[in-house]
């Protein structure tokens, strides 16, 4: 049992037609002992950005708090919402700065970037990293948590390009829920996120209770 | 009460980089001749085969590094700034000496997170050419030939029965040469080829023996003592 | 800079804040998590120059596999890394520290050449690196191929993690790096012309492609001269993932789902002109003007929650 085992808990960003969804399990558990079935590890950082935290649930806490003051230090001194691209390095180079006594969290992004002059049609994205901040930006699917390597076979399999919000949605609950259900550490409930360019839809699924 | 004898200075951290060594240094009339393998590596994988391990320190000092690479080379690089800055202040070259100093103090003072074992020798207007090592722990000794290195064990009886006092060049380079080649011979972390260099005077005239043209004289094939056979020199430095 | 309030502490170097606690952690329970490592093959060579007849050059190659584990963690990432127009860097070992310490010496290399009013040298970014990674003592786990081409020609060298370095004309690095200098001691020669040299850089990469467990997917090249910096981004592409012929597209009501809400992000305005001179003219049609999402409108961010 590591450290990235202790509470248990998993996570999935995917990418759509303009649309990105990002989704997570509802467990806490304290090594085989599930404690709490309302765990959101997915939380927003502005309208069309949201992130994810699998690990350690003491520094799922510390750094969801690290995070919020420093996007509001950067909202308050550049009078801009942070992109996706830019919040993903903000979260590396915080992650980095503990290289050598590291937060034991697996961050995963999932955003539209804003439409701008230069990029009128700006594609979605997400991103992922490891614990000290080593940036992936897949052009598919992000994963990570105790369910990880089970995700990772599932996404490769289920995963198409272009699928729009609601076939999104079916992909990415699918995929998480028959991992988490192969995974004693994930599953308790999940909850997804499906990020369109005028709405987000919050759904929290149906899921196995064992 | 663990005496310093259960210090293991010889560790090296893992997966660093390794200079498993034959370096030498002997002094004659007129200046010195340095010698060392070319080998270095990882574990049993040879990360360069043609190192360079005689390192300038000045116009007329150079050093022969073993032990760890990054070690030796950042101890090697703080003394050539310091050499540099000698000649700066004092309008002169560093003597030999001086140059040791510097590199004792440095190796002494980090003995506990350096793993580097040199030999420092060069040519001064107060002392001629001299040869000084400078061995792990720290410590400097000066003495008419040197040698250092893993595959250097191998060789100190050779040397203690060949050296004599009052050879010119092409005898002392001959001299360093077989030697490099019977450590290099029994010694698995040495190898390669041989890079040797003449510091006197007026000259610093690197030599180089390639791997396959190495002295063999000790299978029989060749008489201990023909020393007329000298190198050719390669482009001075 | 006071950018940091109290809570944040220095804003400078590494934070070992945590460090005692997770040596705690770790004891307690085994293992600590494994950082994405680019097991990997990195190359480059010495190209041009002597009686070629082209200018000299180098010419690196990456693969573009990353691993975490034994898990495939990126099939398609970049290896070589910038750090100057010049010159390039191929990164092995840990990946964040070949990320972090190319990115820092990139932007230290930029302020050099700014404060010296020329290019900065490809020894004097060997130099930074290598004084940083000594620094670090090994525990900054980077393993470098440098190249590039300077005022004082082209230069090529190795940087281990530990700090030392070495000049060679043709190297190799990381996991596949004896696949790669297999190929490189069979076939490299002296003076080679430019389109020689690449296709014996994309062979030595694949040869670790193919060989080396850590090692995959596809083929990045870069080659710099005097003239400029080409980076042939997947120059080969072995390895291509095949088509599905049928897809697992789901029907849509397949997940059953408890709860559902929807935050709308269009926020729209009726604007009805009261007084003034927008008043109602004749030719000009009143209409709700749909206002682009952003925040400050009702349905605010909740970022407190």
């Amino acid at each position: 049992m590591s450290v990235m085992e202790l509470n248990g808990g998993s996570v999935v960003a995917m990418v759509g037609k303009d649309c990105v969804a990002i989704a997570s399990d509802l467990r806490l558990g304290n090594q085989a002992v599930g404690i709490a079935a309302n765990f959101d590890k997915v939380f927003p950082v502005n309208d069309k950005l949201y992130y994810a935290l699998p690990g350690l649930a003491t520094d799922v806490y510390t750094l969801r708090e690290h995070l919020r003051f420093r996007v509001n230090m950067y909202r308050m001194k550049e009078e801009r919402e942070i992109t996706p691209k830019t919040f993903t390095h903000l979260v590396s180079s915080t992650l980095y700065e503990k290289r050598f006594g590291p937060f034991f969290i697996e961050p995963v992004i999932a955003g539209l970037p804003p439409k701008t002059e230069l990029e009128p049609n700006p594609k979605p994205f997400i991103s992922c990293m490891d614990t000290i901040g080593c940036i992936t930006t897949p052009k598919d699917f992000a994963v990570a948590g105790t369910a990880g390597d089970k995700l990772y076979g599932i996404a490769e399999g289920l995963w198409e390009p272009d699928l729009e919000p609601e076939d999104l949605f079916e992909t990415i609950s699918q995929t998480l829920l028959n991992a988490v259900d192969r995974d004693a550490l994930s599953g308790w409930g999940a909850v997804v996120h499906i990020i369109t360019q005028d709405k987000v839809i919050t759904r929290t699924l149906r899921a196995r209770m064992d | 009460m663990e005496g310093i004898n259960t210090v293991d200075l010889m560790r090296l951290k893992h997966g660093e980089v390794n200079l498993g060594t034959s370096i030498m240094a002997v002094r004659f009339e007129g200046g010195v001749v340095i010698g060392a393998d070319t080998r270095t590596t990882t574990g049993s994988y040879i990360a360069n085969r043609v190192t360079d391990k005689l390192t300038h320190i000045h116009d007329r000092i150079y050093c022969c590094r073993s032990g760890s690479a990054a070690d030796t080379q950042a101890v090697a690089d703080a003394v050539h700034q310091h050499a540099q800055l000698y000649a700066a202040i004092y309008g002169e070259r560093p003597p030999v000496a001086t140059v040791a100093a510097l590199f004792e103090k440095l190796c002494y003072d980090n003995k506990d997170q350096l793993s580097a074992g040199i030999i420092v020798a060069g040519w001064d207007k107060e002392k001629g050419g001299s040869v000084y090592n400078i061995p792990l722990g720290g410590g400097t000794f000066q003495q008419p030939w040197a040698i250092g290195g893993s595959g250097s064990t191998y060789v100190y009886g050779y040397c203690d029965a060949t050296y004599q006092e009052g050879w010119g060049e092409a005898e002392t380079l001959q001299f360093v040469k077989n030697t490099l080649a019977l450590a290099m011979a029994r010694d698995g972390s040495s190898g390669g080829c041989i890079r040797m260099c003449v510091i006197t005077e007026d000259k610093v005239e690197r030599h180089f023996v390639p791997g396959n043209e190495l002295p063999r004289f000790w299978e029989g094939k060749e008489v201990i003592g023909g020393l007329a056979q000298t190198t050719k020199p390669v482009a001075a430095a | 800079m006071a950018a940091k309030g109290p809570v944040e502490g220095s804003s400078i170097g590494f934070d070992f804040s945590n460090y005692a606690r997770n040596e705690f952690l770790g004891q307690r329970l085994n293992g600590l998590p494994k950082a994405t490592s680019t097991g990997t093959t990195i190359v480059g060579l010495k190209f041009g120059g002597g009686d070629s007849g082209e200018e000299e050059g180098i010419c690196l190659g990456a693969d573009t596999r990353a691993t975490g584990g034994p898990i495939v963690a990126d099939k398609n990432c970049e290896k070589i890394h910038y750090l100057a127009p010049h010159m390039r860097c191929c990164g092995a070992g840990t990946a964040a520290d070949t990320e972090f310490v190319t990115n820092l010496i990139s932007s230290n290399l930029e302020l050099h050449a700014l404060s010296q009013g020329r290019p900065a040298r490809i020894v004097t970014a060997m130099t930074m690196l290598k004084q940083y990674l000594f620094r670090y003592q090994g525990h900054v786990g980077a393993y470098l191929v440098l190249g590039g081409v300077d005022s004082t020609g082209a230069h090529l060298f190795t940087v281990h993690a530990h700090g030392s370095t070495d000049k060679l004309p043709y190297v190799t690095m990381g996991s596949g790096s004896l696949a790669a200098m297999a190929v490189f001691e069979s076939a490299f020669k002296q003076n080679m012309k430019r389109q020689e040299a690449i296709d014996l850089v994309s062979r030595a990469i694949r040869s670790g492609v193919f060989n080396d467990l850590g090692s995959g997917s596809n083929v990045d090249v870069a080659v710099i001269t005097k003239a400029g910096t080409e980076m042939l981004r997947n120059y080969e592409m072995p390895n291509e993932r095949g088509v599905k012929s049928r897809n697992y597209k789901f029907r849509r009501g397949t997940t059953a789902w408890t709860k559902e809400s929807i935050r709308s992000l269009v926020v729209s305005e009726d604007v009805r002109i009261t007084s003034g001179a927008g008043k109602e003219q004749p030719g000009v049609e009143v209409r709700p003007v749909a206002i682009g999402a952003g925040p400050g409108g009702e349905e605010g961010m909740e970022v407190d929650s």
